[in-house]
């Protein structure tokens, strides 16, 4: 076989046990790889209707057909379990060289179901598994505890890992991985602490060839080149964190927990002031020619912090809470990483707790600590902290906005802004209609990344600012686009380096698997995905009501800027979300009709039940 | 066309800010006049822009860049149809992330 291992090796941590499981070309030309073939395998191991605390709940890390084709950006993978925020499918993707040492180890996806009866790490060297113990681990950072399983096993290891929020069991807790790199979306680090597993460290040798090496090296060249002209320019350059001075411009800047739609103090913290006053250099992910990432560095003369920044951390530990000092963003930011925990669902959590408390439903700085107001810097490094120990307030909030408001209540459930239990990223949707839709209906809450919705915003081809049917086709087109990139893995800001991304991709497809696909085989694919995510929350209790957005975004106009007086009305957003189902061929119930399933290659997967 | 002509402010965002060293400039354009007028006029303006944003021939933007009229609307093309006061955004037509 090219391409692919053509297995998965299954871990069960309870009993200590280890098994291979095949994946023959069928399944894998079906679903690819990536999220594609994880949720594959999450609905296969998955039992319908579990808590995703329990041992049952399957962790998978998967690789795709382009780990290790040294093509650009194709060294991901992605993480997937049932989500301990949404209680629905959780995927989350992270670049970085343990994706092509897991493949090097001899499978195509790692699956961990069970629990430990104490801290253990996981050892694979070449499909060679070993249950060690990691009391010593527990309590460490992330950085920590990827240098002493370094220093235990070989710095040649590559190693996930999770960190005090993830042990404490932090629903928004991330896998921190390859020197920091986080899979944050969704929870997965609060399934591997619920799992007694603190890290794992891989290492493998064995190299899976690809079916015509000479043109994909051929191809591969080209498409480097092509990763270094305009297609890539923003993300080469400033970086994700170039957003926040145009999304301020245009009013889709979330602020003071989505109260606001432009925030006062961008100009201090936005891509341009950053570049000038905190840029250190710019770097790349593995395999990677873009090298998007902006490290930056504090310069007020306070402890020192150095760490990546992107947009969704800048805007989440920024401008949501108030806070205008890129010092304290920084500082955030590596809080987050080194706890390793979700900046977008950690600063939303933190922003309904600082409007909860400024509307008398919290109490006031616990033990002496600061007040909970928007724009207070040791608010937010307090509460972050509290959040990854779990300690005071940060016992109520580590179980995110939902969980919290449905606590608290007051009302508060009308300003716990999230989709589904997960925290919205930041894209105000009042603004940017597509993107409100994209957010309403995507499979793991409120994720702008699966559609990338507001492409369509962010052009001429819409108005923005008002709602369309049109917009469930352009939503689902891009879920599928989406989905495709998601599953070989490419990562999104190759996308505009493609003339045609279906064709190209098909081609090199081939060149890797040697099996054929053409661009329609692909973009069935992509569709296949969605409708399998779909199928799995269809069978954990989803319902349309499910299909929306948080009553602020349908009940408040924005207050600022540009898109002044610019709301989200429920029957707009009904109108679209129906819009959708329709492209989608589902009922109006949102449901998938057994036609469909079988049209798709699913029935064999799903049954009828959906 | 009558010709008449107006100021426009434009908006720099990203490398264009960067490599023009400020935050806005502003032209004096035909109103009635196309968006590749608008373009060379901008390139007039700051030279640096050429390469960034601006294509070299100076007939338009490069793919990577667009317009935006006022916050509101986005600009991909031909007539400019513009009034006295407008204002021209300019940043990366690469969006999100």
């Amino acid at each position: 076989m090219y391409g692919y291992n053509g297995r998965a090796l299954v871990v069960d941590l309870t009993a200590r046990r280890t098994e291979w499981q095949p994946l023959d070309e069928d399944v894998l030309r079906r679903f690819i790889g990536g999220t594609g073939l994880g949720s594959y395998l999450l609905y296969e191991h998955c039992p319908p209707g579990i808590d995703p605390m329990s041992p049952e709940n399957p962790l998978i890390f998967v690789t795709s057909p382009l780990v290790g084709s040294r093509l650009t950006t194709s060294s991901k993978f992605a993480v997937l379990a049932k989500s301990p925020l949404t209680g629905f499918i959780g995927d989350s993707l992270s670049s970085s060289f343990l994706a092509t040492e897991l493949k090097k180890t001899g499978c195509d996806a790692l699956v961990i179901t069970g629990r430990s009866d104490s801290p253990t790490l996981l050892s694979i060297d070449d499909g060679d598994v070993e249950f060690l113990d990691a009391s010593d681990l527990v309590g460490l950072t992330t950085s920590q505890t990827e240098l002493a399983v370094k220093r235990r096993l070989g710095h040649r290891r590559k190693v996930a890992c999770i960190g005090p929020a993830g042990e404490n069991l932090v629903r928004f807790a991330s896998i921190s991985n390859d020197g920091g790199r986080q899979a944050g979306r969704t929870g997965p680090g609060a399934v591997m602490g619920s799992k007694n597993l603190k890290a794992i460290a891989l290492r493998g040798t064995r190299a899976v060839p690809a079916f015509d090496p000479d043109r994909l090296h051929e191809i591969g060249l080209d498409l480097t080149r092509r990763s270094l002209g305009p297609a890539t320019e923003k993300y080469r350059t400033l970086g994700t964190l170039a957003n926040v001075s145009v999304f301020n411009r245009l009013g889709t800047l979330p602020t003071r927990n989505f109260r606001e739609s432009t925030f006062e103090l961008a100009d201090r913290i936005d891509g341009e002031a950053l570049h000038e006053g905190h840029h250190v250099k710019n770097a790349h992910c593995a395999n990677c020619t873009i090298g998007c990432e902006q490290i930056v560095q504090t310069n007020d003369g306070g402890p020192t912090a150095r760490g990546r920044m992107e947009y969704e951390s800048g805007f989440a530990l920024g401008p949501l809470v108030g806070v205008g000092d890129p010092n304290a963003i920084i500082r955030a930011s590596r809080m987050c990483d080194e706890l390793g925990m979700d900046t977008i669902s950690a600063g939303a959590t933190v922003a309904w707790a600082m409007e909860s408390y400024e509307r008398g439903l919290l109490p006031s700085g616990e033990n002496g600590g600061p007040e909970l107001r928007f724009g207070s810097e040791d608010a937010l490094t307090s509460t972050l902290a509290s959040i990854g120990s779990r300690e005071g307030i940060g016992d109520l909030l580590a179980d995110g906005s939902r969980a919290a408001a449905q606590q608290v209540g007051g009302g508060s459930e009308g300003w716990a802004m999230h989709v589904k239990g997960l925290e919205m990223p930041g894209y105000e949707p009042r603004s940017l209609k597509t993107m409100a839709l994209g957010l309403a209906v995507s499979t793991r809450g409120a994720c702008h990344n699966r559609s990338s919705a507001y492409e369509a915003d962010f052009s001429a081809k819409v108005d923005r600012l008002e709602a369309g049917r049109e917009r469930g086709r352009i939503t689902m087109e891009g879920e599928d686009f989406g989905a495709v990139l998601d599953s070989l893995i490419w990562c999104k800001f190759l996308r505009k380096a493609f003339d045609n991304l279906y064709e190209e991709s098909a081609e090199i497809y081939g060149l890797v698997t040697g099996w054929g696909m053409d661009a329609d085989d692909l973009r069935l694919a992509g569709e296949r995905i969605n409708n399998l995510k779909k199928a799995f929350n269809i069978r954990e209790g989803w319902k349309r009501t499910d299909d929306t957005l948080p009553a602020r975004v349908l009940e408040e106009p924005l207050p600022t800027g540009v898109a002044k007086g610019a709301g989200l009305a429920p029957d707009d957003l009904d109108m679209m979300v129906g819009a959708y189902y329709e492209a989608r061929g589902w009922t109006e119930d949102g449901l998938i009709p057994e036609s469909k399933l079988r049209e798709l290659g699913l029935a064999d997967v799903v049954g009828s039940q959906v | 066309m009558n010709g008449e002509r107006g100021a426009l402010t434009v908006e720099l965002f990203g490398m264009a800010r960067i490599s023009c060293g400020r935050r806005e400039l502003e032209i004096d354009v035909p109103l009635d006049g196309d968006m590749e007028g608008i373009v060379e006029a901008l390139a007039n303006a700051c030279p640096a822009l050429v390469g960034i944003a601006i294509r070299e021939d100076r007939t338009a933007l490069l793919d990577s860049y667009t317009f935006n009229l006022n916050g509101t609307t986005f600009v991909s093309g031909g007539e400019a149809r513009l009034r006295e006061g407008d204002r021209l955004l300019l940043f990366s037509s690469l969006a999100g992330g």
